[in-house]
């Protein structure tokens, strides 16, 4: 049973953490101008886009995520590289919480003159990705190897 | 076969390898005018700051979580899983930053910008991987 259940967890983690890079990690919503429809900023796993536009060098954040979740899925068959998966997806998720945190307080700082009820915060795929450390570190504590 | 007094040693030397990273520079960007952004640990530093430059502060600090990885490698000395943890962790934080890197890099070179990649950085990817030899030898050697 403890076997099942730390498979099913393991799994559910890799999958949170891959399907987080596809969801917003911050998102910034603002009015070029007054009577304007808004613009957003959003930045995911795999790109950045500003209204239609991709900035063609935004940062992957997705490549470290998605391979410290194929450590994730490894450790089904191993504990201690289950535990280490999960705690790669946390460093992962604790430099990317800094980054976000200072840049979406930027982004709000550097646009409230433009437009001051544009609204700047953090994504759905901030919130999976924690929930995808919280899952691996469940399995870790349901895995019966050890 | 590494034995444990040489993993402790490689764990040791990727934590100071780790805390001189702390108060290096990471990486830096020269633009026209004598600009320079140089980018820190501890937030970005902006020389020779034009007028028109944006108001607020691109300035994370990235050395919250690689303190907390450095202090679970410490840690490592005493409980095996916590060197793990420590190294490993700091392996995905240096992945998020290898991104950003690659990002501005990016964005420096489109701005006709010089880029340049600092010893901090460095230090925290040799480091890294030096503790995180020692981390998974410690594992090794305890099974």
């Amino acid at each position: 049973m403890r076997k099942v259940l730390g498979v099913v967890l393991l799994g559910l983690a890799a999958v949170a953490a891959v399907g987080a890079t596809f969801l917003p990690f911050s998102e910034l919503l603002i009015r070029l101008a007054p009577g304007q429809q808004q613009t957003a900023y959003v930045t995911s796993g795999w790109s950045t886009h500003f209204g239609g536009a991709k900035d063609e060098h935004g940062p992957l954040f997705g490549i470290p995520i998605v391979v410290m979740a194929a450590v994730v899925l490894v450790g089904v068959r191993w504990r201690k590289v289950a535990f280490a998966g999960a705690a790669g997806l946390a460093g992962v998720t604790g430099m990317l919480f800094v980054y976000l945190l200072n840049a979406i307080s930027f982004h709000e700082e550097g646009n409230i003159a433009i437009d001051p009820a544009l609204e700047a915060g953090f994504g759905n795929g901030i919130w999976v990705l924690i929930s995808a450390v919280v899952l691996a570190f469940g399995a870790v504590v349901v895995h019966p190897d050890d | 076969m590494i034995g444990r007094p040489t993993a402790i040693a490689l764990i040791a030397a990727g934590v100071v390898l780790s805390a001189t990273a702390m108060v290096l520079p990471w990486y830096s960007t020269a633009y026209a005018g004598g600009v320079e952004v140089v980018v820190r640990a501890w937030g970005t530093d902006v020389l020779n700051k034009p007028g028109d430059w944006p108001s607020g502060e691109l300035s994370p600090w990235y050395g919250v979580p690689v303190v907390v990885t450095i202090l679970l490698l410490v840690a490592g000395v005493w409980i095996n899983r916590a060197a793990l943890a420590g190294a490993v962790g700091q392996l995905g934080a240096v992945g998020i930053v290898s991104a950003l890197v690659v990002s501005e890099r990016g964005h420096a070179l489109e701005q006709q910008g010089d880029f340049a990649v600092g010893f901090g950085l460095v230090f925290l990817v040799v480091g890294t991987l030096v503790g995180l030899v020692g981390a998974v030898a410690v594992q090794r050697e305890a099974a």
